[in-house]
């Protein structure tokens, strides 16, 4: 085989190859974030995640049933006592927006937030 | 006969109509705050559901499931007595006032403050409920009550 027949074969190879590495990178897994819930805060207190970046929520309770709702993204989850709950979303504007523990814990429940900054 | 005295002096009965009707101008006119606040919620079922559910955990203990006191057993054993949140006295307050006084409660009626223990969105979202508060007696008893 002459080698430019070898070059070109070769071509046809890696760009057959060529989109499925595209399609793996596009499908990264998304970025996961541990919060731990207890009376009365979350842990850490302030995160910050990418613009069009996909990112999991992990949000565990280290005492009685919480909850973390982001109005202004329509974002709730509920955990229960002692459990783990995942929250999965894609942020699509950027900002800070503060949730608040959405279920009612006790007499410092109104003073549980959580800071998420969305960046570019 | 001092004892006695103190005894009597601290005796509760319920309010007459002058005294109801000098504290109840004086609540909202004077006393009762942040007359002109909007709510920052929109008043619609979303938000009134909220309301509902930050109202279950917090206030049905005094006011019942309804607001109107349906299901309290110590309802009538109280002084000042606990308003039905449906009356033309509660609802003539605006927005704003009625944030103020879930915040802040009322001294020296029972009803504590609210701030801290409930979220700013929390309590607005009261608001929305209390503006448009269920019938009378159809939400039931209070959970705590039936058991």
């Amino acid at each position: 085989m002459k080698p430019k027949y070898i070059l070109v074969l070769l071509l046809m190879i890696g760009a057959a190859f060529a989109p499925s590495t595209w399609n793996v990178r596009a499908q990264e897994s998304p970025r996961r974030i541990e919060i731990t819930a207890r009376k009365f805060g979350f842990d850490p207190s302030e995160i910050t995640v990418k613009k069009g970046q996909p990112v999991v929520l992990v949000v565990k309770s280290a005492d009685v049933a919480h909850g973390l709702r982001f109005r202004e993204l329509n974002l709730n989850v509920k955990v229960d006592k002692g459990g783990t709950a995942e929250l999965p979303f894609t942020p699509d504007k950027t900002g800070d927006f503060v949730g608040h523990c959405s279920v009612f814990c006790g007499s410092g429940h109104g003073e549980m937030t959580l800071t998420m900054h969305v960046v570019n | 006969m001092l004892a006695l005295a103190g005894v009597i002096g601290c005796k509760s009965t319920p309010p007459g109509k002058f005294e109801s009707g000098t504290m109840s101008f004086a609540k909202h006119h004077f006393l009762i705050g942040n007359k002109k606040q909007k709510n920052p919620l929109p008043d619609n079922h979303d938000t009134w559901n909220d309301g509902k559910e930050a109202f279950s955990h917090y206030c049905v203990a005094c006011h019942g499931m309804d607001g109107q006191n349906i299901g309290v057993p110590f309802v009538d054993h109280i002084s000042p007595p606990i308003p039905s949140l449906a009356s033309k006295d509660v609802q003539s307050y605006t927005d704003g006032q009625l944030k103020w006084i879930l915040d802040n409660g009322i001294w020296p009626s029972g009803m504590p403050g609210s701030k801290g223990t409930l979220s700013d969105e929390e309590l607005w979202s009261i608001v929305v409920f209390l503006r448009h508060l269920p019938p009378a007696g159809s939400q039931g008893t209070p959970d705590i009550y039936t058991h």
